[in-house]
């Protein structure tokens, strides 16, 4: 498994949010958490890129124990985030927000060539590339947001919320762009609100509901359970 | 009325001396503007800088451009040293203002400890050396100042901009979270800032040694004046710092020309306040 | 009667106190003590008049050396220039800073960005620029004012005690007024403010008007010090008064002492003053003047509150009274023998029509009808981004409304400030507690039941506070401090300041986010006892099964618009919204 988490427990402050938590992403593999608002999904992935402490469990990723690397050291270690909301840094330039994502050595080695592979993938960006961040239109602004974390020449790239307030045309686009980054050799860690969407694009998939996985297995198997029914609807 | 050539001088002039405003104001803006740390004691430790400078002149007879080389690196020091208190008690921007205001009182008594508060001259051939240009004067030492500031502040700018450190910074100062998701280590960073700003102070200090008159009370005259620089020029702006701290001097050195001298502290406040009432995202 | 002796003992001391040093002049000790307590009283009066605005509401001004200068030179000018005498220049002096921070107040209140470090800089330039109107004025002419020909009033057998008597006057005044300000309802209210201003005002804290009420007595007392400051230096010059060290010292006494109490600023000043006259007598004032900023130094590194409060802790803990760690476990709410379900009644209590929001280019309301009865339960629910919040905060006031209109029990309320609305009986919780963190859990839901209700006695006040502090199970808790209670009990706080105020209608912004499940069964009983008291309730909230079995009628929004109302199972089986929540495919 190229990530292992184990029993995560995860909160802010002493508001717990996750419990016990168990989850498997293999190389190259798409996996999705879909669950409703406030079931805990962003702190769970937030924990999995190292801006949360996880309370109590076992975070491996490839082999190495994430509980005890540093913060900032979670990127040299191969795993980007493209957060909730995207989190540009509005007042930089685009083509600034993707060189801080290879800001440390090993990606910078590499920055022409990413950006390329960037400018490849959303042709507009290249356009608007000397443009503060912050006055690009929220479709742009998640491009900006996914290229900034394949800067980092990531082994997993996890997506917090990615369809969240985009047209809907933009969001069928910003799936086939997830698809395209496993095929390009990462895995994928997706966290979803849009349920059809994360399933559809998904390997596996699990269901969180206030803080526990509440369901989890192949796509097709999902839809025919009532989890997510209840966990969405109540009914 | 003045006459033209007077105008043309008190501009000149305002110019020049505002350059030092904007030397001022640059490591005041560094920190305020990328790491939330008002530093009161930039001042006092630019004064510090200037004595020392003084110092080694008139007691040493060593060039005011080799102490400088010392007195520098000696102020970057410092600067780290009192970004660890900071960071050691995670002090906020509130905190950082009264805990430097008292490191700033300690340093100006110090200095009146060791240099007596009578008022100290280093006398220079510098001083007195000016270009003529035209119907006007230009005194070479306030030029020298002006290039190094205009140097610094667009050597500043483009390490800010175009260096992976300096971008680092300013992401870090927008979001530090994300920044450090991109694998930035602010911390690290923030002491290297805090003692390019103290750096600055013992640039300007050098140049205070040579220009004016030292009295340990002084620190606090250009308190004011420069912290409403560092404001119109907008924080973490080394540029921005540089033209505020010139468009203060020439409109201070209009207001003296056309006005009488005394109405030239209004300036930069009335300016000041203006621009925050006009608009408080300003900052 | 021991008891009551020790109780009247302070007020005793305090008289017996304030009548020695009234009387102290009498026994004409060497001027040197005349003056030298004189300042100890001018820097109490000065900081403790800074403290009513910077300390208790937490706007730091570093401007005061304005009002008092402004003091000084009014004195100045009507008793040397004009022949006023003295005494009459007081008032006056007192008069004139206060309009001038009543009229920057009109000015900067408005604005929410100029807070912090951004108001200190701002007052600091304010401080310039009077002192260089003055300056450049007949006020000054740039000459100084003599005071020697004033002739000052024989209230004390020599001038220096008659001087010291006007300073202790002045002193003993400015610390009751301190002390009725911090135990009033401008008091509780510029606390509030302190802690969290927005929450201050929805919990119906007029702070606008208490802020510029705070910045108007501080100014004034501050002038009226230096009207009688103008007579104790003789001579005015601008640099003499408009000078750095009076802000600086008066937050340096004040920040030592402890801003947030009525006396702190007090011990501060006479603990400083009395140094630096110790050094400065020894022939040592630059060492004491270093001493005293390295005491500020280890003041915001280990004492940031002060020593007032400091000592207040070590005391508490001597005595044993100290705050027990928080527990744990969850108390359960006791079951509520009335009926579960009380009839919904036919009247409209809250009427919403075409409200919308705009925030800049984003339209989070769109036009949004909805009715709510009498005695009901209303679950608010929709995808992320469908404007929920945003529907509470316009009915709470936090947001003014771009268009539309809203109604409680009748009364339009879409473009009332928040802390008029939250005394009409709306009253809200937030989804991540918001506390006043320096305030117990008594204090806190006093201050709701003092804003937000209807006028009462302080002791039925008092006895409604603990009465929901009770009902929400926080008994026992009353004298914690919000950091001291887990966040289970920071959420039933909430509830209990929400409920303090008596509202009409409760606003309750996912109450069950971050409890676990035992504590969700419990706030779910809690919000069914709440209901059983007859209050109104509007609820937002994720967790579903919650939403199904609390509402009687649920409410979608989708995308700023209200897309379904009515019965809970029925709602949430619409094939509509189902879609909404889980695309068109699975409702097919």
């Amino acid at each position: 498994m190229l990530l292992e988490a184990r029993n995560l427990h995860i909160g802010y402050g002493d508001a717990s949010a996750v419990w016990d938590v168990s989850l498997d992403v293999a190389a190259g593999e798409i996996v999705s958490v879909i669950g409703p608002n406030g079931a805990g999904k962003t702190t769970l992935i937030n924990a999995v890129a190292g801006l949360l402490r996880c309370r109590r469990g076992d975070l491996h990723f490839d082999g190495v124990d994430m509980n005890r690397v540093k913060s900032h050291d979670y990127c040299g270690h191969g795993i980007a985030l493209v957060p909730e909301g995207r989190r540009l840094f509005v007042k930089m330039t685009v083509e600034e927000n993707l060189e801080l994502g290879c800001y440390l050595a090993s990606a910078r080695a590499a920055r022409a060539a990413s950006l390329e592979r960037v400018y490849g993938l959303f042709p507009i960006l290249r356009d608007k590339r000397r443009q503060p961040a912050g006055e690009l239109s929220g479709g742009q602004q998640q491009m900006v947001a996914i290229g900034r974390a394949l800067m980092a020449r990531p082994r997993i790239v996890l997506f917090d919320e990615p369809s969240l307030g985009l047209a809907p045309t933009v969001v069928d686009d910003m799936f086939d762009i997830i698809a395209k980054v496993r095929d390009d050799g990462a895995a994928v860690l997706l966290v979803e609100q849009n349920v059809l969407k994360a399933l559809d694009v998904a390997d596996r998939a699990y269901v969180l509901e206030q803080g526990r996985i509440v369901a989890q297995g192949l796509p097709g198997d999902l839809l025919k359970q009532p989890h997510i029914r209840e966990a969405y609807l109540g009914v | 009325m003045p006459s033209a050539t007077l105008l043309g001088q008190a501009l000149i002039s305002g110019v020049l001396a505002g350059g030092l405003y904007g030397l001022l104001a640059m490591g005041l803006s560094l920190s305020w503007g990328l790491l939330r740390l008002v530093n009161l004691s930039h001042f006092a430790l630019a004064f510090l800088a200037a004595y020392i400078v003084y110092e080694l002149g008139t007691d040493y007879h060593i060039e005011p451009w080799w102490s400088a080389a010392m007195v520098v690196p000696a102020m970057f020091a410092i600067g780290t040293a009192q970004h660890w208190l900071f960071d050691r008690f995670k002090v906020n921007e509130l905190g950082s203002l009264l805990m430097t205001f008292s490191f700033a009182i300690i340093l100006e008594v110090a200095i009146q400890l060791y240099w007596t508060a009578d008022f100290r001259r280093y006398e220079t051939e510098y001083a007195t050396r000016s270009i003529k240009a035209g119907p006007f004067y230009i005194p070479v030492l306030e030029l020298t100042l002006c290039i190094v500031a205009a140097v610094l502040a667009c050597g500043t700018w483009v390490w800010l901009r175009r260096t992976y450190v300096g971008k680092a910074l300013r992401a870090a100062a927008e979001d530090p979270d994300i920044a450090a998701a991109y694998g930035v280590n602010h911390k690290k960073l923030a002491y290297l800032l805090s003692g390019i700003g103290a750096a600055y102070a013992g640039v300007a200090g050098t140049f205070i040694a040579l220009i004016a008159t030292l009295a340990p009370a002084q620190i606090w005259t250009y308190l004011g004046v420069v912290f409403a620089v560092v404001i119109i020029g907008r924080l973490g702006n080394p540029i921005g710092a540089l033209l505020a701290g010139m468009l203060i001097g020439a409109s201070e050195s209009l207001a003296q020309a056309v006005l009488s001298p005394a109405w030239s502290p209004v300036v930069s406040f009335s300016v000041l306040i203006v621009i925050l009432l006009w608009d408080p995202e300003w900052l | 009667m021991v008891v009551t002796a020790s109780r009247d003992l302070p007020k005793l001391a305090a008289v017996i106190g304030i009548g020695v040093f009234a009387l102290l002049p009498m026994a004409r000790l060497p001027a040197f003590y005349d003056s030298f307590l004189y300042l100890v009283f001018f820097w109490i009066s000065l900081s403790t008049s800074w403290t009513l605005l910077s300390g208790f509401a937490g706007y730091f001004s570093l401007g005061h050396a304005a009002f008092f200068g402004v003091g000084m030179y009014a004195t100045a000018v009507m008793s040397a220039k004009f022949g006023v005498p003295f005494l009459f220049t007081l008032p006056v002096a007192a008069a004139i800073p206060a309009l001038l921070a009543v009229g920057i107040g009109a000015i900067v209140f408005r604005l929410r960005r100029l807070r912090g470090e951004l108001f200190a800089l701002l007052t600091l330039a304010v401080t310039f620029v009077i002192a260089t109107i003055i300056l450049n004025t007949p006020i000054d002419g740039g000459g100084g004012i003599f005071m020697s020909a004033v002739p000052l009033p024989a209230i004390m057998p020599t001038p220096t005690g008659s001087i010291y008597a006007l300073g202790f006057v002045l002193c003993v005044s400015t610390l009751a007024i301190a002390w009725k300000v911090a135990h009033s309802r401008l008091g509780m209210g510029l606390f509030a403010i302190h802690d969290d201003e927005d929450v201050a005002e929805a919990k119906g804290v007029p702070t606008f008007r208490y802020k510029i009420i705070a910045f108007a007595l501080s100014a004034g007392i501050a002038g009226a010090v230096g009207g009688v400051h103008a007579m104790y230096v003789g001579f005015l010059t601008v640099s003499g008064t408009f000078d750095l060290t009076v802000p600086l010292y008066v937050v340096l006494m004040s920040v030592i002492g402890g801003s947030r109490s009525w006396f702190g600023p007090a011990i501060g000043a006479a603990f400083i003053t009395t140094l630096l006259y110790a050094f400065i007598s020894g022939g040592e004032a630059l060492v004491g003047r270093a001493l005293v900023g390295l005491i500020l130094v280890v003041a915001i590194l280990w004492l940031p509150d002060g020593v007032v409060p400091a000592v207040k802790k070590w005391l508490a803990r001597w005595r044993g009274v100290t705050a027990k760690p928080p527990q744990a476990g969850v108390v359960p709410i006791e079951p509520v023998s009335l009926p579960i379900s009380r009839p919904v009644g036919d009247r409209v209590l809250l009427q919403v029509r075409g409200a919308s929001k705009r925030f800049g280019g984003l339209q989070a309301l769109a036009g949004v009808d909805l009715d709510v009865h009498e005695g009901e339960i209303l679950g608010l629910v929709g995808p992320n981004g469908s404007g929920k919040t945003t529907l509470i905060n316009v009915i709470s006031g936090f947001y003014p409304l771009s268009g539309g209109t809203i109604a409680v029990d009748g009364v339009e309320i879409g473009h009332v400030p928040a802390h008029e609305i939250a005394r009409r009986g709306v009253a809200r919780t937030y989804q991540i507690p918001r506390p006043f963190v320096n305030m117990t859990v008594l204090e806190n839901v006093t201050l709701a039941a003092t804003f937000g209700g209807p006028a009462r006695p302080g002791a039925e006040i008092r006895a409604e506070a603990l009465h929901w502090i009770a009902f929400t199970g926080l008994a026992g808790k009353e004298d914690v401090l919000p950091a001291g209670l887990n966040l289970h009990e920071r959420k039933f706080l909430e509830l209990a300041r929400a409920l303090a105020a008596k509202p009409k209608l409760l606003l309750l912004d996912e109450v069950l986010s971050g409890l676990n499940p035992a504590e969700v069964d419990n706030a779910i009983r809690l919000v069914r006892a709440i209901r059983a008291q007859g209050a109104t309730i509007v609820f937002v909230e994720h967790l579903m099964r919650a939403v199904v079995e609390l509402s009687d009628r649920i409410a979608v929004l989708n995308e700023g618009r209200l897309f379904a109302l009515g019965a809970p199972r029925e709602v949430m089986r619409d094939p509509g919204v189902v879609s909404i929540y889980l695309g068109k495919a699975y409702a097919a």
